[in-house]
């Protein structure tokens, strides 16, 4: 018979030994499964229109099992897509193919160099659209850290009714537009609580907002050589804009906004104009919401120069880890998807728009005619939309967002510093300060300048940013 | 002794030391598992932050070099930091007097009979229970500024008039409120558990020789309740400002930092900074500043608390 402690004891030795066993196993498993198969794991956001996700998993899928590949494919929120990553760099272990939504040059030194599968993706489809490019190479270290396959415009929602009541029924062309609207909106619509909807806060899209509004005031972060100049009679002017826009028409309320907020305030009706894909508004159609009939789009809005700029909304950046031991699989896979930019357009619900404008020419078509043969196919869809808007060509503008459409870093490419200074919300807390005259807008302007040079100062030690000798 | 008691006492010592060793080892069995946890868990990492905050680690890149104390004055320069630490401490010791008073209503409410009590213990502690991401959820709804619970029915009561309406998560004021306010909901039913344990602790009879001694309600409070509840109001307590300086998560979920960094405390600072923003050396930095603050205010209260238990 035993005793307690000798009961413990035995116990405690096979618990040990189960742990073990535990911890091995797995190892073991595996190895022997990947010894006989290739896998491939990919990391990909939640897509914002759900749709996407459906027709995403089991396409991977498919491609996988025709080659004989073992695809995986596991969903976070986009939230979650630089804090993943920076988790499986620090365990050196993870995904294979990385989807970042933003910028991935901060992971450049642990990235594969994809200019062999950008290379032939141009050679097949045409050059890729410029603010794709922009996004995903780095020209100072020549890198060709990530590899887009779609990007997607950010267009300006507006309240149509309320809009037409004031005497402008197409909407806001400029800037100062929203300014003069915003006492006109309470006035028709003193039942909405944010006459004009531009995010201020620590969130994706007030981060694009605000960028907007900079660069049309002849601002920006960098310029063209990766030197700081946000420090700028030019920041300034866009600065006094957003704190006179502020105060007449909107509220603390996007002070406080999240990457949702603005969608529901707009399908709401609780504000008449906010900056968005079309993703709220497919929402808007999906629950078939009263907001629906009066939901509608203006390009981008111009600045007092007749600057019309506006950033993509997501720009896609896939990735393949260099300790990913499936590289070759990774780069076939996103040549294939690539390949597939009008399944990826449709299932998206026009949502998502091809990098490569090639990939989605009509089959045959001759190589110098590809991107022109591309871009008339994304018209027809925008023109005549296959899910249902109504009239059908309220997304035709969207065709035509190239031109005022750009990337994050303009007029400069993207890089590591102009990303830390995106997720830190450098910028949008300027403009906040400024717009609730928490400061004034010069000393919010120092201590935002201050900031980016600090950081781009950070990367260029690093060797991964140029510029610095015309730092302002 | 006689030669048979001793012979008969000889085996007997030898089994008793052999008793304590076989103790002794069973105890080092038993402790292993704790141990490997803390040093794996907690040692290890934060020992990293300290040598991390003392280089210019960026989250993309396993190289770095060694800066100094670089990061800390770097982070000290910055109105944002300096900012974030001035909310840590509001956050952790307003919350906590807060959770103090609440929890002691509640825990001399809850030792008196009553119908229901069962009931009321249980949802007092469901916060306690629930996920603090789910919990935060429902309070991001009651809080948010365009479709507020609080304020549509603040509206209905005729409190806000026209035009009148409180941004809670767009004012750095309202803000913090709102932060401290689900973070008391949060720590609430923890402390309400351990003070009424410490008030059930004391023996009847001491409350009865003070009556008979013609003591008052705040006589018996502040010469018998707290002396005697010391230890463990200073573990509470321990407990409660070391989490609470530590935590990030109702920040995070609530405001995010928000509006323009004004509510950010020291632990969500160093998330945004270094796992969003990537810079990891300024996030360690920002992580560990107020841990020699920590390691003293803990080494203080145990030895208040472990003074208190002698007496």
């Amino acid at each position: 018979m035993q005793s307690r402690r000798q009961f413990i004891l035995k116990g405690a030795k096979l618990v040990a030994v189960g742990a073990a066993a535990a911890s091995a196993g797995p190892t073991v498993f595996v190895r022997g499964a990947g010894a006989a198969d290739k896998q491939l794991k990919v990391l990909q956001w939640a897509h914002f229109v759900p749709a996407y996700d459906k027709w995403f998993d089991p396409w991977a899928k498919d491609w996988g099992a025709k080659r004989g590949v073992e695809v995986t494919v596991d969903h976070v929120g986009f939230a979650d897509v630089v804090p993943r990553a920076t988790a499986e760099v620090a365990a050196q272990s993870g995904h294979d193919v990385h989807m970042f939504i933003g910028l991935a040059s901060a992971f450049e030194e642990h990235v594969v160099d994809l200019k062999e599968v950008a290379g032939a993706l141009e050679k097949k489809y045409g050059k890729p659209v410029e603010l794709a490019h922009r996004s995903t190479y780095n020209p100072f270290t020549k890198k060709q850290f990530a590899l887009s396959d779609m990007w997607v415009p950010d267009p300006g929602n507006y309240h149509k009714k309320v809009w037409t009541d004031i005497g402008i029924p197409n909407g806001p062309v400029t800037y100062e537009d929203l300014v003069k609207a915003a006492p006109e909106v309470k006035k028709v619509a003193p039942q909405m609580q944010i006459p004009i909807g531009v995010g201020l806060s620590q969130d994706i899209d007030s981060n694009m907002a605000v960028r907007n509004i900079l660069w049309c005031h002849g601002g920006s972060i960098q310029d063209k050589e990766g030197n700081v100049v946000l420090n700028s009679p030019e920041t300034l002017k866009a600065l006094e804009y957003a704190k006179r826009l502020y105060s007449v028409g909107m509220t603390q309320a996007v002070l406080s906004w999240n990457a949702a907020s603005n969608n529901q305030a707009f399908n709401a009706q609780e504000t008449s104009y906010i900056l968005n894909s079309i993703s709220a508004y497919r929402t808007a159609q999906d629950n078939k919401l009263p907001v629906l009939e009066n939901y509608f789009f203006v390009p981008a809005l111009k600045g007092p120069t007749g600057i019309q700029l506006a950033s993509e909304h997501v720009m896609s950046g896939y990735v393949v880890w260099k300790f990913s031991k499936s590289q070759d699989v990774a780069k076939e896979f996103l040549v294939a998807l690539v390949d597939a930019s009008r399944e990826s357009m449709l299932a998206s619900k026009l949502y998502n728009f091809p990098s490569f404008y090639g990939a989605a020419a009509d089959p045959g078509t001759a190589m110098n005619k590809k991107s022109e043969s591309g871009a008339a196919w994304i018209a027809k869809q925008c023109n005549a939309d296959p899910f249902g808007s109504q009239p059908g060509d309220k997304l035709s503008l969207l065709a035509k967002a190239l031109p005022w459409s750009t990337n994050l870093g303009y007029p400069g490419f993207a890089n590591p510093a102009e990303g830390e200074i995106f997720d830190t919300y450098v910028i949008t807390d300027m403009f906040a300060k400024t717009a609730t005259g928490a400061l004034s807008p010069k000393d919010a302007l120092t201590e935002a300048s201050n900031r980016c040079k600090e950081i781009f100062a950070k990367w260029r030690k690093k060797g991964m940013v140029a510029g610095g000798s015309k730092d302002r | 002794m006689t030669t048979t008691e001793i012979a008969l006492a000889t085996p007997s010592r030898s089994r008793g030391a052999s008793l304590s060793r076989r103790d002794i080892r069973l105890g080092e069995i038993l402790l292993a598992p704790a141990l490997a946890y803390i040093f794996l868990l907690v040692a290890v990492p934060f020992l990293l932050a300290v040598f991390l905050s003392l280089t210019n680690s960026s989250a993309g890149s396993l190289q770095f070099s060694f800066v100094g104390l670089q990061n800390f004055r770097a982070v000290l320069g910055s109105p944002v930091f300096r900012r974030a630490l001035w909310n840590t401490f509001v956050f952790t010791f307003v919350s906590q007097f807060l959770v103090m008073v609440l929890g002691n209503i509640l825990a001399r409410a809850l030792m008196k009979p009553f119908r229901g009590k069962l009931l009321v213990r249980f949802l007092i502690l469901l916060p306690w229970a629930a996920p603090i991401s789910l919990a935060t959820l429902g309070w991001l709804w009651i809080f948010d500024s365009t479709f507020s619970v609080i304020n549509w029915m603040l509206k209905v009561v005729g409190w806000l008039g026209p035009g009148q309406w409180y941004y809670w998560l767009g004012d750095p004021v309202l803000g913090m409120v709102a932060i401290i306010t689900v973070h008391v909901w949060r720590m609430l039913p923890f402390s309400t558990v351990i003070l009424l344990a410490g008030l059930t602790s004391i023996p009847k009879e001491i409350h009865e020789a003070a009556d008979i001694d013609g003591a008052g309600p705040l006589s018996k409070t502040f010469q018998i309740t707290i002396p005697m509840m010391l230890p463990i109001l200073t573990v509470a307590i321990l407990f409660g400002v070391v989490f609470t300086f530590t935590d990030m998560s109702v920040v995070y979920l609530l405001t995010r930092g928000g509006p323009y960094n004004s509510t950010h405390v020291l632990a969500s600072l160093a998330f945004q900074d270094g796992v969003l923003g990537g810079d990891v050396g300024r996030g360690a930095a920002e992580a560990i500043f107020l841990v020699p603050l920590l390691v003293l205010m803990a080494v203080v209260m145990l030895r208040i608390s472990r003074r208190a238990e002698v007496v």
